[in-house]
């Protein structure tokens, strides 16, 4: 009796992760969708005890939340891009611009000043999305090169010194208006990809770009979109990145394009984009990133040893949370 | 009766449902040519492909000279003595001729590690220059010689070490006259040298001059071997093809009317490459078979109506004056169309069987732009149960489907989508007999409704059984057009094919 010999077996072999069949797996899918977040809460705890609580003080805490208003509002754009199954290694350039416009312009009028931002910001992902969509260049080919055309621009404005915003715009520093702001681009951001075409349609593409064209996405039209959108959506966090610190140098935002692919992928996000994304991907990433950002000097005063913790850090959460089988299928 | 080299005993070999080789057992002779024919999918490569180790035996065994033959590559293969001139291009782009020849062998020119190309090179030019191939040069890029040259490397690739059984697979389309009667003449040094050759091709006429013996798959199985001098090309062709016709599961209505109402009309459609000046006029209710050889350019009609080909020219359609002309503009109008190429074309394998579905009818799901989910679920849920996907819930992905399962998705996704105009390019491909039943029922009852559908095939049964017409393309035109009638025979189409 085949019957009863399986049900031994089952007795015999208990059920564990790995000895799952492909259906009991796809049944799961929903601890996986929680593995980031239990990521998060897992090094909040662990650095809450190694700092004897200390980062749960509201200053720190207020430390962790002025990192992550910029970098949850220009992940955003990211994360339409990486679900879409590109990759974008250009926002840190785009921010230092943005800002540098912005600077320039609040001297007249700050609302002017923020849609310049935005203008300029949409500008340079256009240029992006042109590259990659119109003469079919790979994604990370062409950021690459335009984080260092834009950061090229961004040195060159600031060859006399960092350019100073006015002085109004300092007295926009206010903990509510930021978070506000963030939590506004972010509902939107979360609107539009869960419950417009839009959103559907990007998944779509990451996860089958030719099958996507049959079913009627437009692939080429959507990525463009999409790389001018998150071009425009740092140019917006540009301002609040000068609310911030007032004046702008030529190294604003470097480096923010790989914090914010990292914290995305901390937060989830298959590195491949597709049918997998999670808007929430974004919030947990981000808000794990800064936690390691912040923690990490309270532990380890010394930089060159942070540096190198950091690295084995992300190392070891992505080795343990990253989705192995949607790796496979990068084209 | 020669002495036998190769045998094979009760091969067979499964890909998921398909059955694709059923308990074959053959005997080749030493200094034999051994022609293998076969429709499409009949099994002949998938055999072969065993044979050199490009594919695991699901069960059964070959035996070379009596011994059992173990072979995991195609580099063991060779090792053993059999090798393989294969269907597409068998060169690696990036190498030179002489690496590409030699490619697997290389450790005969390594003297401590170190590679002397210069041997290498020598070795290769005298072997073209033997083949008289001697215009290919040995040490220039295989990148730089065309299609054909590159099909010659292949023929010294596969025979300069005397192999005792070469396999040469469907080689002759690629090569023109000059090269065809290079390859026949080296298959006929390869014999008198008292090696075996097998031989597969389409070109039946082709097979019968060049072979002694010939053997017929059908379906996966072995229906015969024959003597090359004894038959004619009209004999294999009926042994090819030769099923029983008005199987249970195919129309068994004859001479009904079709409507005089014109739904789509192709005019002079050109794609550069793939297909010329073609012309259809597709009628209500129905059901329109293109059948031809897989590179008649059939398929491409298909891409051609729903607006997907690139390079387009000439005119699609509606009976309404509009015209069709981008994918998004073809699914507006209410025309569907199924790919072929399913995991790539057809449905998003990464993707859940409730995105699938959904996604061609976003627009009708939205309500002023916004989608609501649980309106999703159960569109989704409705059509996937309409067609009985076999699924354990709609978010499973598609990739864990079988493809009859597939098939059933995407079919259900145009249901939903309640096309008018559906074009399905292959619709059974590597399906079982129990889901190509469903999908015919389900063509008979779409008819019943009104909608019109047209059916591209490479399987002859299937169109002389399904279709109210049948278009039959060649070299990209059409070449020949049938009514549905119930004395018109596989030999009748392919006639028109060949």
């Amino acid at each position: 009796m085949p019957e009863q010999s399986t049900l031994e077996k089952k007795k015999k072999n208990p059920t564990w992760l790995w000895n799952l069949t492909p259906l009991e797996k796809n049944n799961l899918t929903w601890l996986r969708n929680l593995t980031p977040l239990f990521g998060m809460i897992i090094i909040i705890a662990v650095f809450a005890f190694l700092t004897e609580g200390n980062i749960i003080l509201p200053k720190n805490l207020k430390l962790m939340l002025s990192q992550a208003y910029v970098m949850m509002i220009a992940s955003m754009g990211v994360f339409f891009i990486m679900t879409a199954g590109g990759l974008d290694f250009s926002q840190g350039s785009i921010l230092g611009l943005s800002s540098i416009i912005f600077c320039w312009v609040s001297k007249t009028n700050i609302l002017l000043a923020i849609l310049a931002a935005i203008v300029t910001g949409a500008a340079m992902g256009a240029i992006n999305g042109l590259f990659h969509v119109k003469f079919k260049i790979a994604s990370f080919i062409v950021t690459i090169c335009t984080m260092y055309l834009f950061r090229g621009l961004c040195e060159y404005f600031t060859t006399n010194g960092p350019i100073a915003a006015s002085i109004q715009v300092v007295a926009l520093n206010l903990t509510w208006l930021k978070l506000l702001l963030t939590g506004v681009v972010l509902l939107g951001g979360f609107l539009a990809f869960r419950y417009t075409r839009l959103g559907a349609d990007i998944r779509a593409i990451g996860a089958g770009e030719t099958a996507a064209r049959y079913s009627g996405s437009r692939p080429d039209l959507t990525k463009f979109l999409i790389y001018v959108a998150a071009g425009a959506i740092t140019g917006f966090a540009s301002f609040i990145n000068v609310v911030k610190v007032g004046a702008i140098t030529g190294t604003a935002g470097s480096q923010l394009e790989t914090q914010i692919m990292l914290a995305l992928v901390l937060g989830g996000l298959p590195v491949s984009g597709g049918a997998k994304a999670r808007f929430s991907n974004i919030v947990v990433g981000t808000i794990t990133y800064c936690v390691l950002a912040v923690s990490l000097p309270m532990v380890l005063p010394d930089s060159a040893t942070q540096q190198l913790v950091r690295g084995i850090t992300f190392l070891i959460v992505v080795a343990l949370t990253i989705d192995r089988k949607s790796l496979r299928v990068i084209k | 009766m020669g002495e036998v080299v190769l045998r094979s005993e009760n091969i067979n070999k499964h890909f998921g449902i398909t059955h694709a080789v059923q308990n074959v057992s053959l005997s080749f002779e030493k200094g034999e040519i051994h022609g293998l024919i076969g429709e499409n999918g009949s099994g002949k490569s998938t055999y072969c492909n065993m044979l050199c180790g490009i594919y695991s035996i699901s069960s059964g065994r070959f035996l070379l000279d009596g011994q059992e033959l173990k072979v995991k590559t195609q580099v063991d293969a060779n090792r053993s003595g059999v090798s393989i001139i294969v269907q597409e291009t068998g060169t690696l782009s990036g190498l030179t001729v002489a690496e590409n020849i030699f490619l697997g062998n290389e450790s005969r020119f390594m003297h401590g590690g170190i590679k002397n190309t210069a041997a290498m090179n020598k070795e290769a030019q005298d072997l073209l220059d033997k083949y008289g191939f001697g215009r290919i040069k040995a040490p220039v890029m295989i990148d730089h010689y065309n299609f054909e040259d590159r099909k010659l490397v292949e023929i010294v690739k596969a025979t300069y070490f005397n192999p005792k059984v070469v396999v040469v697979d469907e080689t002759t389309t690629a090569l023109n006259q000059s090269g065809r009667e290079a390859l026949f003449q080296h298959m006929n040094r390869i014999r008198n040298e008292g090696n075996t050759v097998i031989f597969i091709s389409h070109n039946l006429s082709e097979v019968i001059e060049h072979t002694d013996r010939i053997s017929i798959l059908r379906d996966g199985e072995l229906i015969d071997t024959v003597k090359s001098s004894e038959v004619t090309t009209d004999d294999l062709k009926r042994l090819m093809v030769g099923r029983e016709l008005g199987g249970r599961y195919y129309r068994t209505d004859f001479g009904e009317p079709i409507s005089d109402e014109v739904v789509l009309t192709v005019e002079n459609v050109t794609v550069p490459g793939e297909i010329e000046d073609v012309s259809i006029q597709l009628h209500r209710g129905e059901i329109l078979g293109i059948g031809g050889l897989s590179e008649c350019g059939m398929h491409e009609v298909g891409k051609a109506i729903f607006g997907a080909s690139y390079g387009r020219k000439g005119k699609v359609t509606l009976s309404n004056g509009t015209a069709v002309n981008s994918i998004p503009k073809a699914i507006k109008h209410s025309i569907a169309y199924a790919s072929k190429d399913r995991d790539n074309e057809a449905v998003i394998i990464a993707d859940s069987i409730r995105d699938n579905i959904c996604l061609p009818s976003l627009n009708d799901l939205s309500t002023g732009k916004i989608l609501k989910h649980s309106k999703l679920d159960k569109f989704a849920q409705e059509n996937a149960d309409r067609i009985s996907v076999k699924m354990t819930g709609i978010s499973q992905y598609v990739s864990n489907l079988s493809g009859g399962n597939k098939q059933k998705v995407v079919l259900a996704r145009w249901l939903g989508k309640n096309s008018d105009i559906l074009v399905l390019d292959s619709p059974t491909r590597g399906i079982d007999v129990k889901v190509k039943a469903d999908i015919y029922a389900l063509m008979g009852e779409l008819k019943k409704q009104g909608k019109s559908i047209i059916m591209i095939s490479e399987e002859i049964p299937e169109l002389l059984g399904m279709a109210d017409r049948i278009l039959v393309m060649k070299d990209g035109k059409v070449n020949g057009e049938y009514v549905r009638n119930p004395k018109l025979g596989e030999e009748d189409l392919i006639a028109k094919m060949i």
